[in-house]
């Protein structure tokens, strides 16, 4: 049944090892189409294995650019679809996806983006593909209840022990801190706002929270990415009220608290047993 | 002594009032409407696509085109973005370029 | 081993779909229901969210057939403990009818391709799927459908035809076949070889599922004709003509409507549907009598 391989290029090696080769082979030559494609494929009419070899390529590189446009789709409409995908190619190239979880994929395009060159004159569009993906992490996230504001209302019977509460913050709520106004565009491309009229140049910070199984956007206020950042961390209320404010001034516990019980921000609040 | 600090900015009265406030619907957004706008509700079935990318198990018959990314210019809806260098005001991107360069 | 793996599949032997997220609404609101609907496994591995959420509304209405691309059998280094622990958690957690998995690989050293990519088929290659095979039934602690690959290329090293090699496979393994008619068609015009005979040397007696699909068509550089399995277009007649040749050797079976590119409307993917029902009904050679 083994039969010695072909005269083809190879080291002889044992039978695991030649067959370890032809799928690495296959795998290297499929992402880099400046290589030779894998010597060891036949056609049953003689017909050219590169142009047959190419049928594969294309399919991963066309998936995983697919891929991305389904997962970026405001970043895509922001430069077209052309540009996008030549931009998203040149990812793909370098950066495959190291999991089969395909909504996993392009954690780092953001980053990709904001060296990639010809975007350069779209100097949001990293913060803006930085909020889809948060999206996407957002909808995918742990299932948790959420306390309602019945639940926060129970916290006022005891208003000495606000500022010792600590917060389990949702599994989908995320805080993605953007140096343009990408929220405010990612908005205008959904029926909210208008692109003219927003002064791309100003920085947001980004709340991504999941009330009602749908991933929504919330623009913090001055402050307010500190306070979040500081509660997730299990800072007291108080603590992280301070945090806030030191950052922002202006700060006021009102917007604070306004997006603890409005975003559906918070599954458990945690109560201290030993108070003064 | 950390304790001292701590705390201090807010007094109890002043979280259960701003805590109390929220819960009556009270104008914690409206304090600050340009800064804590909450896009999502509103836009409730336009964003089925946050799914994300699905994996396929078919090949596909798009042809993948291979344009120079790099000799590519952004063509899409940022040259509606505002620029403030442009003289029109509009769809000048290159022009912040420039004016980083 | 090589006993009747009928029982890997607990699906309907009628006509159902791939779900697609955008046809959840119908469905749901549907008085006309597919007999089953398949999800792709990685789809769902997130932690929890609105997809999950879906799909349990989904599966209290029709049977579940969950369906992986990314266990990458075919691979030459080992399954991966992790996938295989989230699939094993999936299938926990939404138990469905039936479990497959491809003849193919799409992952090498931790790099996920996002397509089925072909295997050589000799005795190493059959060594390795079938341990992975073992490790994967054992670890789901359920039978497999293995599935038919649609190849563009073959391996100059290949030692076996792939019917053999499939029937090999699933004598060692006990897995089940999941038989791709449109794979088996789109594999023999790209490589000469005629659908039937291909079809009737499979191991059909283990058929648990049947995949149909559309499939695109180009040209090779000798002229010859190029099928790209593409499930972006109707089922075509040549394909419809081997599912019915299919039914005749095996009597009814399970058979999902694959229509992943340029997906219609619910209402046309239930027309597909349909239509592979009618054949069946017209198929009258009871099951079972297969050679």
């Amino acid at each position: 049944m083994l039969r010695p391989r072909k005269a083809g290029g190879m080291n002889p090696g044992t039978r695991q090892a030649e067959c370890h080769d032809a799928l690495a082979g296959f795998a290297v030559a499929l992402l880099d189409a400046a290589r030779p494609v894998p010597h060891d494929l036949r056609t049953w009419n003689g017909s050219d294995a590169r142009q047959r070899f190419a049928v594969y390529r294309n399919n991963v590189v066309v998936s995983l650019v697919d891929a991305l446009d389904a997962a970026f789709p405001v970043t895509a409409q922001l430069v077209g679809e052309e540009f996008f995908r030549a931009m998203a190619r040149e990812f793909v190239a370098g950066h495959p996806p190291a999991s089969p979880m395909l909504f996993e994929y392009g954690a780092d395009f953001a980053d990709f983006i904001e060296g990639f060159a010809p975007a350069a004159a779209v100097p949001y569009l990293g913060d803006v593909a930085r909020v889809e993906y948060a999206l996407t992490q957002s909808t995918h996230a742990a299932d948790a209840p959420v306390i309602d504001p019945a639940g926060f209302r129970a916290l006022l019977a005891e208003p000495e022990r606000l500022a010792s509460l600590r917060f389990r913050l949702h599994p989908a709520l995320g805080v993605v801190r953007c140096r343009y106004a990408a929220a405010s565009i990612w908005a205008a491309h959904h029926g909210a706002g208008h692109l003219e009229a927003i002064d791309w140049t100003a920085a947001e910070d980004v709340l991504v929270t999941r009330p009602h199984m749908e991933a929504a956007l919330r623009i913090l206020p001055p402050g307010g990415a500190e306070f979040m950042l500081a509660l997730g961390r299990r800072l007291p209320l108080a603590e992280a009220l301070d945090i806030a404010l030191s950052n922002a001034p202006g700060f006021d516990p009102q917007s604070g608290f306004g997006v603890l019980v409005n975003a559906g921000a918070v599954t458990e609040v945690i109560v201290e047993e030993t108070t003064a | 002594m950390k304790q001292t600090s701590i705390g201090k900015a807010f007094p109890a009265v002043v979280l259960a009032t701003a805590l109390g406030t929220v819960l009556a619907g009270g104008p914690a957004v409206a304090a600050e409407p340009d800064k804590d706008k909450c896009f999502g509700v509103a836009l409730k079935g336009k964003n089925d696509c946050a799914a994300g990318p699905g994996t396929t198990c078919a090949g596909t018959s798009k042809v993948d085109y291979q344009g120079n990314a790099w000799r590519l210019v952004p063509k899409g809806t940022c040259e509606k973005t505002a620029s403030p260098t442009s003289p029109t005001g509009f769809g000048r991107l290159a022009a912040f370029k420039e004016k980083k360069a | 081993m090589n006993h009747s793996t009928r029982d890997a599949t607990l699906l309907p032997p009628r006509a159902g779909i791939g779900l697609k997220g955008q046809h959840v609404r119908d469905l749901l609101a549907s008085a006309g229901l597919p007999a089953f609907v398949e999800v792709h496994a990685e789809n769902y591995m997130g932690a929890g969210g609105p997809s999950h959420r879906a799909l349990d509304a989904v599966r209290e209405r029709v049977p579940l057939s969950v369906h992986g691309v990314g266990l990458s059998i075919g691979a030459s280094e080992g399954i991966d403990a992790l996938h295989l622990g989230r699939l094993a958690r999936l299938l926990e957690r939404f138990e469905p009818a039936a479990f497959s998995e491809h003849l193919a690989w799409s992952t090498h050293r931790g790099t996920f391709l996002n397509d089925l990519l072909p295997i050589p088929y000799d005795a190493a290659s059959l060594h390795r799927v079938c341990a992975h095979i073992d490790r994967v039934q054992s670890v789901l602690k359920r039978r497999m459908l293995l599935e038919n690959p649609s190849t563009y290329v073959e391996f100059a090293g290949s030692t076996m035809g792939e019917a053999d090699f499939i029937a090999e496979v699933i004598s060692r393994t006990g897995c089940g076949l999941l038989l791709d008619v449109n794979n088996a068609f789109v594999s023999c015009v790209n490589h000469g070889r005629d659908p039937v005979a291909y079809v009737e040397s499979l191991p059909l007696h283990a058929v648990g599922e049947i995949h149909l699909a559309g499939f695109a068509e180009d040209r090779d550089s000798a002229g010859d004709r190029l099928l790209i399995d593409s499930h972006g277009s109707p089922v075509t007649h040549a394909v419809w003509s081997l599912y019915r040749h299919a039914l005749s050797l095996t009597g009814p079976i399970a058979t999902l409507i694959e229509w992943d590119n340029d997906v219609p409307d619910f209402a046309r993917l239930m027309d597909e549907a349909r239509t592979a029902d009618e054949v069946a009904e017209a198929c009258c050679v009871p099951a079972r009598q297969a050679a």
